[in-house]
């Protein structure tokens, strides 16, 4: 064990994530529900508190608010203490740096003060961006024991993806000789995961010397390959960037398969039950006579009266006598009133599926028209206090946007596929 | 200085005390600490109840075996008793400068904290018993005891006479129609009663009549109950003694027959105790409930009439059951009109009929317990907790079975009504 305190750790949790699309219009990505009672930043707090490291930044800036609730005095995390706190960050006005943070390393930048207030050896960088456990103590380790300047944590994806990260080549000692920010073409199949452990004092100098240098991946990395110290840290588990609503449904449907790999619980990640969710005003989960329940997460605070298969339901949905909801992901307090369907859709919070409506019905070949690269493999989105009427009919590759209500859909209640409320 | 802020009314919980007819459920906790309500335990009752009333400021009476009450307790922040004029004392016996002793019956508790009492000079003393389901708002019984400038006024529920010899049961008058009225008579578990008003133990109380009829009761009895001394004797000194005529559901458990029963309640489509509606909170840090991930609901479970918290994987069959988290039933396993406490796992190809089995307990393949007997014609089998329970055990109904036995005292064949201790 790391002595406590001599790692710093900052959070990038300022992404827009706009390709989750309807789900990041009133949060951050970070903040995204995820897995039931989860929001995706979980897995990084908890990873930071598993590997026994507490003294914590997180920098936002895109929709901070469901944010700054979520992690609240971090206590949830165990960051309260001595040596233990964690602290937002977001972007200020000063004499010279008065502008939004520009990318990753514009964003440490601007926080320099907050780095030399609170002294370190090492300096770990994260994103709140992706599903994964990961020990960031041996990771700190093998910093150490290689004295690298840099670490990176790296882990081997197919070469056909190579060109959505950062890609190193390394000798047979782990270093990296050479980097490529999202290359065209594959050298190799080992990318970051956007995992960074520094010397601090190194950082500080690098950030110093020339302050057009914004992006870590982009700029800093490839100069420091060529003179400096700098390492990959191998990881070989699961590890999702559920940045597409694709990815993201894919990652929720994994914890309900045994095989996959994630296991929220068992890796001791830790939601905060508090704020949002309001865990403790829910009961059990009821599970009415009549009901249906197979291959699927329940949080507490549901009544089951339809049937629910292969589906991830955050607390509070309510699914009515038959009604049906399949392939789908229900945020809290979702209703799904009797003899309503929802297929192969992600319901953000507190949406009413009118009796007797379908979410989700077509043809899943037609791709959304306004977000042709967000909704194409037949995912329906419906946007947080949305109300579906009762009888309507939403096609595939569909989006509902937020707080639209019955007189914003057509009169016949029908959105055909790849249309946009 | 006054304020506003500063309640009027302490309220004071009686929770000291073990059932010896609850058996093993009783033996490492104080009854008010039993589990109850798939994810809660007795105490959130009144806790939650109180909470709801705006009354918290609150000292709990707790004696026997008070650790998990403790625990539970915690800070008193889940009931939001945590504040300038809020919060949670626990109040175990002391000793002092004066006579001390063990509490020697409730109305002792209370009168070794005078001092307490005298402390916080509340303008009324609530006292409650922690050993109760159900909903109530104190603030109606305690407008009742100002408006009739009552020296006590007890809450009442009507019930058959022959259940007349279990309760304390009074003759209240109609004064105030169905609101409530004086207490004519009163008597501790008579065999004939003269009135059909049981006492429900809660009971308001002007502080100096207290403090006189406790200092009385301590210098001339030797019995110290509230039920059977306290009350008799304000009723003999001719005291303004009101009755408030509660009308909701009155749970109660002091047989494992009637926690089963009330356990029940919880269950069907229209069930008379409603959790959510009633607003019960645990502290979802006691036994990390918190950090629990949604129920997992397996390929080929069946879940109808139940119950089931965070936490619990369930593979097998449930039936008309409460599941408390963490709890895993493992595929070809049937659970039916069962009460399964936290952490407790249950073995491929199970039968439970009619069990209570505490926390901690793994119960290996193919064991049955409980027979075949339709529910109502047997009693329930109650497992103690941190219970190993060897594959292929057949154990009959209406058993029990005492805590942590050790392996050489199971057998493979237990019959009805059997103790293994």
């Amino acid at each position: 064990m790391i002595d406590r305190g001599r790692t710093l750790v900052l959070l990038l949790a300022g992404g827009v994530g706009s390709r989750l699309n309807v789900l990041v219009q009133p949060r951050a990505k970070p903040a995204v529900p995820f897995a039931g009672v989860y929001r995706i930043i979980d897995f990084a707090l908890s990873n930071v508190m598993n590997s026994g490291l507490g003294q914590v930044g997180v920098l936002t800036q895109y929709k901070p608010l469901s944010l700054m609730r979520h992690i609240g005095t971090g206590a949830v995390w165990d960051f309260t203490g001595r040596t233990r706190g964690v602290k937002i960050l977001p972007p200020r006005t000063g004499f010279q740096d008065s502008d939004w943070y520009q990318g990753t390393a514009d964003a440490v930048r601007q926080n320099i003060d907050f780095i030399r207030a609170n002294p370190s050896r090492e300096l770990l960088l994260l994103s709140g961006d992706h599903i994964y456990q990961m020990d960031f103590d041996d990771m700190i380790r093998c910093h150490r024991e290689k004295a690298a300047q840099i670490t990176i944590g790296m882990m081997v994806v197919p070469k056909s993806e190579i060109h959505q990260f950062g890609a190193g080549i390394t000798n047979a000692e782990g270093r990296i000789v050479e980097w490529e920010e999202k290359p065209r073409e594959a050298k190799t199949d080992l990318a970051s995961m956007g995992i960074y452990v520094f010397d601090t004092e190194y950082l500080l100098n690098l950030l110093a010397q020339d302050r057009e240098m914004l992006d870590f991946g982009m700029h800093l990395v490839p100069r420091a390959v060529e003179r400096d110290r700098v390492f990959a840290y191998p990881f070989h588990g699961y590890w999702r960037d559920v940045g597409t609503i694709q990815a993201y449904w894919e990652a929720n449907m994994d914890v309900l398969r045994d095989d996959a790999g994630i296991s929220p619980e068992a890796w001791g990640i830790r939601p905060n039950p508090r704020p949002c969710a309001n865990m403790a005003d829910r009961p059990p989960v009821r599970f009415l006579r009549g009901n249906h329940a197979e291959r699927s997460l329940i949080s507490a605070g549901c009544v089951i009266e339809g049937t629910v298969v292969n589906s991830v339901l955050s607390p509070g949905v309510h699914v009515g006598k038959g009604a049906m909801v399949r392939d789908s992901i229900l945020f809290d307090d979702c209703h799904i009133e009797a003899g309503a369907r929802v297929e192969l859709a992600i319901l953000d919070k507190r949406i009413r599926v009118g009796q007797g409506a379908v979410v989700g019905t077509g043809d899943k070949g037609v791709v959304n028209c306004q977000h042709p690269t967000h909704l194409y493999t037949g995912i329906t989105l419906v946007g947080k206090d949305a109300e579906v009427p009762a009888g309507a009919s939403i096609g595939r590759n569909c989006i509902v946007s937020p707080w639209k209500k019955a007189a914003d859909f057509p009169a016949d209640g029908k959105v055909g596929d790849g249309e946009t409320v | 200085m006054t304020t506003k802020l500063k309640p009027a009314t302490l309220a004071m919980i009686l929770a000291g005390g073990r059932v010896d007819d609850l058996n093993v459920l009783t033996y490492y906790r104080p009854k008010s600490a039993v589990p109850f309500g798939g994810f809660a335990r007795v105490i959130d009752f009144p806790l939650s109840n109180l909470m709801h009333s705006g009354l918290e400021r609150v000292a709990i009476l707790s004696q026997y075996r008070s650790f998990s009450l403790i625990n539970h307790i915690g800070s008193g922040a889940a009931w939001d008793m945590i504040g300038r004029y809020r919060g949670v004392s626990i109040l175990p016996p002391s000793k002092g400068s004066g006579p001390s002793n063990w509490y020697l019956g409730t109305a002792n508790a209370v009168y070794q904290n005078l001092d307490f009492i005298q402390y916080h000079s509340p303008r009324e003393v609530l006292i409650l018993s922690g050993d109760h389901v159900y909903k109530m708002d104190y603030r109606q019984i305690i407008d009742y005891h100002r408006a009739k400038d009552a020296d006590l006024t007890i809450a009442f529920l009507q019930v058959p006479r022959e259940m007349a010899s279990r309760f304390g049961m009074a003759d209240v008058d109609n004064e105030d129609g169905e609101r409530g009225g004086r207490v004519l008579h009163y008597e501790e578990k008579p065999n004939l009663p003269r009135g059909d008003w049981a006492s429900l133990t809660v009971y308001c109380f002007r502080p100096r009549i207290l403090y006189e009829v406790l200092e009385a009761n301590a210098r001339d009895d030797d019995s110290f109950e509230f039920g059977r001394d306290i009350i008799p004797r304000l009723m003999h000194e001719g005291r303004r003694i009101y009755g408030y005529k509660f009308r909701g559901y009155w749970g109660y458990a002091r047989t494992i027959e009637e926690y089963w029963q009330t356990s029940m309640d919880l269950l069907g489509d229209d069930p008379p105790i409603r959790l959510e509606e009633w607003g019960i909170r645990t502290n979802l840090e006691h036994r990390n409930i918190r950090d629990c991930q949604p129920l997992k609901v397996g390929a080929g479970a069946v879940i109808s009439d139940s119950l089931v918290y965070n936490g619990c994987v369930i593979e097998g069959r449930v039936e008309r059951s409460i599941i408390f988290p963490g709890v895993h039933i493992r595929p070809g396993a049937e659970v039916r009109d069962s009460v399964l406490f936290f952490n407790t796992t249950v073995g491929p190809q199970c039968r439970l009929s009619k069990v209570i089995c505490d926390v901690n307990t793994v119960i290996g393949g193919r064991v049955e317990i409980g027979g075949s007997a339709a529910v109502q014609d047997k009693e329930a089998t109650v497992v103690g907790w941190n219970n190993h329970i060897p594959d292929g055990t057949v154990i009959g109904a209406g058993c029990t079975l005492y805590p942590q036995l050790p392996s050489e005292q199971w057998r493979t064949h237990i019959a009805d009504r059997e103790v293994i201790r």
